[in-house]
């Protein structure tokens, strides 16, 4: 009886929510928040509570909704692709727990200030997976490529601080910079190394084509690639000669389950060990972990969601008014309600976890009063009784926009409407499907929107606020403030890591006053296993040290 | 009929054409391009957007980019997806194609084989319990969305009774066996068969009911036929005509169900592919898709007209 009443419930809330989540919704392939690329974590490293000696075999499968495109670091841009490269394939250097570089391939590195000059001393007796010594060869190959002039991949402008790369032994690069970067040491972190003896004799306009990248990928990572079934799985089995020692686990098939409710249903069926779960998937979660059925670790993701304007609206120009609107918006009730509160709220563009992460930034609270009066300061007046604000005969009002299938966001926007109108600002929600949203974000064609940055461990911001990066970069709203540009432009040259720590809170400190965005939150990741599986991960990195997850047999 | 036949595949050459060139102008007015999802990636800068837009050739005007591509097709050539970069269209379809037209025949034979013997028993006893009992399983059918219907399936069949695998073609990890394949053939099939089921049974009935009311089966009964035979040999032939039609016009119906029962099933056909590269912007996979899908339903629409002349002696081609 027990049994069929929990079936029934079950029953019903399947129905209630498949009436709410519409089979197509398109959530598929993207690079977007909440599936960020390189999914950061929090300090304390995530592993089991210890319950004995880490055991030598079982086959993990990993279920997710997007499948993978192609396994080569310099042409893919998706999330599956760079999640299974990572279990391929090895960076030179790697990102720890407090989402520094730490070694990887590079044993270890040093840097000439004079000479601009970085020196990677490799591991010795590293192989490929076919046999082949890893030199410093395949890393000066491997760099190469975007530098080329034939590269048609998405990743040149990573590169472009680099002037020269040259191995001068077989363990031994240095590479020197055209101008004093101190992003560069991350972007080690996050390149693969590619095998020279097997693409160098591919001309690098080719490399995108090359056969390398959908059927025989071969790197020094952890696992070896064994089969790729278009739409169904991948599969990589263990390298015997991993040389941080063979991983314990025999395998793990990445497979690829497109609807977010048949995978946790493939999860409940036995079929999958390791997932994310979304917030909504929460009470049967839950249920789930009460059955003993799973265990749930929070991570917080590398990313934050925020409310962006178009300061080449005249609306937005006048800070007190952006002030005004993030003091008229509950972010704690939207974090409460609409996030359950799985996150934390942001007040900057900072992570609090972080080695660059300012606390004391400047903080607009949901003060509805304290609105109206930047409101009105701002010379914005309900002066014909409608409810709505007006100035020179301008009403303050506008649409605010976002991507279709992030059924949060869409809700953030229904908040702001309402909570946005008490305070005499007119906003109409427009739900437009993602490509031609992001397309419109572009074109300036909007008036405000909601979107999420997925964040690299590297605290720079100046990708975002930069005054040059408003017609070909990421600064959508076209912030521009010469003093921030000064302060972002000597973070990014402040070769020593204190200094720029300071540098970078300093100008979050800015962008937290001038408030270009409505900072809202950012979000935990949530990963659901099986009991047996004892994994390890940190929010730079769901998969850390792969090689030492295990499982009970 | 043959070369009524010849005739009909010569015409659809001009009805292909017509249709690509309506596709590829709907695709591109689409607002957005394929770097839409790269967009909100710090690791990618608008300049490699740009230059990923220039070397594929997108920033052309759209009858340039046409005209190249109808050249590419002419020498069979479908392109290389924009999302899956460098790989061909054609190996990516093809190695879903044949899930997609598994699970479509399937289907179709399930519902055919359902739906005719019920919209029969329902015609010969109108109006009676098992018919009131036919009609309202073909009502709910129809309104079962076949999302939810799959995901209550999996809930009840695979999750709590553990009959059914909850999705997949095959079990992973496990060598090849076809009992497994048919096992995981099943709880798709019938979630899309469902809908086309429900219709057909509804068609079957009602068609059966106007021959059975016709003067020759009034003949037939004079003469002293067994009912059997009435209802078999005289009217189910003349009953089954206009449900020729029908089934030859599932096939649109089965290639969009497909879209969201393999994905609900995890099962890698077609239908997800498209769905992908219409979001993603990946021309080439939408184009040859939507050829892929127009030929079909092009055919189905063939094999339905010769059904029609041997069914009916009456036409003649």
């Amino acid at each position: 009886m027990k049994k069929i009443s929990k079936l029934i419930c079950t029953l019903a809330f399947i129905f209630a929510f498949s009436l709410i989540l519409t089979a197509c919704s398109s959530d598929s392939g993207t690079t977007e928040d909440n599936e960020s690329e390189n999914t950061q974590e929090e300090k304390s490293e995530v592993s089991n509570e210890d319950s004995g000696e880490a055991q030598q075999g079982g086959d993990l499968i990993v279920g997710n909704v997007s499948a993978p495109t192609l396994f080569n670091d310099m042409f893919s841009s998706d999330v599956p692709s760079d999640t299974i490269e990572g279990f391929m394939f090895d960076p030179l250097t790697t990102i720890d727990e407090n989402l520094e570089p730490a070694p990887g391939l590079a044993e270890d590195w040093e840097y000439s200030e004079e000479e601009l000059k970085w020196t990677f001393h490799l591991r010795e007796g590293v192989n490929w997976h076919d046999g082949e010594p890893f030199t410093a060869e395949d890393v000066a190959f491997s760099y190469n490529i975007p530098l080329n002039e034939e590269y048609t991949g998405p990743r040149g402008s990573h590169f472009a601080s680099i002037e020269s790369i040259e191995a001068t032994d077989d363990y031994t690069v240095e590479i020197t910079l055209k101008r004093p970067d101190a992003k560069f040491l991350f972007q080690t972190t996050v390149y693969d190394i590619l095998p020279k003896h097997i693409l160098g004799d591919i001309p690098v306009s080719d490399l995108d084509e090359a056969d390398f990248n959908t059927k025989n990928p071969v790197g020094t990572g952890p696992f070896k690639f064994d089969e790729w079934v278009q739409g169904q799985y991948v599969k990589v089995v263990a390298n015997d000669d991993y040389f941080q020692g063979r991983p314990y686990l025999d395998s793990i098939t990445y497979k690829i389950v497109p609807d977010k409710n048949a995978l946790l249903a493939q999860y409940q069926a036995g079929d999958i060990d390791y997932m994310r779960v979304s917030q909504s998937d929460m009470p049967t979660v839950e249920s789930l972990i009460d059955q003993g059925q799973a265990q749930l670790e929070k991570v917080p993701d590398l990313q934050y969601n925020y409310i962006g304007y178009n300061l080449r609206n005249p609306i937005f120009e006048d800070k007190k008014v952006r002030q005004a609107l993030t003091h008229a918006l509950d972010r704690e009730e939207i974090l409460e309600t609409i996030v359950y509160g799985d996150g934390e709220l942001s007040n900057s563009p900072g992570l609090p976890f972080s080695w660059a992460y300012n606390e004391d930034v400047p903080v607009f609270e949901y003060d509805p009063e304290k609105a109206k009066e930047l409101l009105s300061e701002a010379g914005w007046e309900d002066t014909d009784g409608d409810g709505i604000r007006e100035k020179d005969g301008t009403k303050l009002s506008f649409s605010i926009k976002s991507g279709q299938g992030r059924e949060v966001r869409e809700q953030i926007t229904q908040v702001a409407q309402q909570q946005w109108a008490e305070v005499g600002v007119e906003v109409t929600p427009e739900i437009i499907e993602w490509s031609a949203f992001i397309d419109q974000i572009h074109q300036f064609d909007y008036d405000a929107y909601v979107l999420g940055w997925s964040l690299t461990a590297d605290p720079s911001i100046t990708s975002y606020f930069h005054s040059d990066e408003v017609e070909n970069g990421l600064n959508y709203g076209a912030y521009s403030n010469p003093e921030l540009d000064k302060l972002m432009e000597e973070s990014d040259m402040a070769m020593d890591q204190e200094k720029r720590a300071e540098l970078i809170e300093e100008a979050q400190a800015i962008v937290a006053e001038e408030q270009p965005y409505t900072f809202l939150y950012s979000q935990n990741g949530n990963h659901l296993f099986v009991p047996q599986l004892h994994p390890n991960m940190h929010s730079g990195n769901s998969y850390y040290k792969i090689h030492e997850w295990w499982m009970e047999q | 009929m043959i070369a009524y036949i010849i005739r009909r595949i010569i015409l659809t050459i001009p009805l292909l054409l017509g249709v690509s060139v309506l596709s590829f102008g709907i695709v591109q007015l689409a607002p957005g391009d394929p770097t839409a999802l790269m967009m909100d990636n710090p690791g990618i800068s608008q300049e490699d957007r740009e230059a990923f837009l220039e070397e594929q050739g997108l920033n052309d005007p759209v009858h340039v980019q046409y005209v190249r591509w109808l050249g590419d097709i002419v020498t069979g050539d479908f392109g290389e997806s924009l999302i899956y970069q460098g790989t061909p269209v054609t190996e990516l379809i093809m190695a879903r194609l044949p899930n997609t037209l598994l699970l479509m025949v399937v289907s179709a034979l399930l519902a055919i084989v359902v739906a005719i013997p019920f919209g029969i028993v329902s015609a010969r006893k109108p109006y009676s319990l098992t018919d009131y009992t036919v009609t309202t399983a073909s009502f709910l059918g129809m309104a079962t969305p076949n999302f939810w219907f799959g995901l209550v399936l999996i809930m009840l069949l695979s999750v709590h009774l553990g009959w059914f695998p909850s999705g997949g073609v095959a079990t992973l990890n496990e060598p090849f066996s076809l009992l497994d394949r048919i096992h995981h053939l099943i709880l798709p099939a019938i979630v899309l068969a469902t809908a086309e089921t429900a219709s057909l049974t509804r068609y079957t009935r009602s068609s059966m009911l106007d021959v059975l009311d016709q003067d020759y089966i009034r003949t037939a009964r004079a003469k002293g036929f067994k009912q059997r035979k009435v209802v078999y040999k005289h009217g189910l032939r003349n009953g089954l005509i206009p449900v020729l039609t029908l089934i030859g016009l599932m096939l649109p119906t089965f290639i969009g169900g497909s879209v969201v029962t393999e994905k609900i099933f995890n099962w890698p056909g077609i239908g997800l592919l498209f769905i992908d590269a219409t979001f993603q912007r990946d021309y080439p996979m939408i184009m040859a898709i939507t050829m892929i899908s127009a030929t079909l339903v092009i055919i189905g629409n063939l094999i339905a007209d010769i059904l029609y002349a041997i069914f009916d002696p009456r036409i003649e081609y």
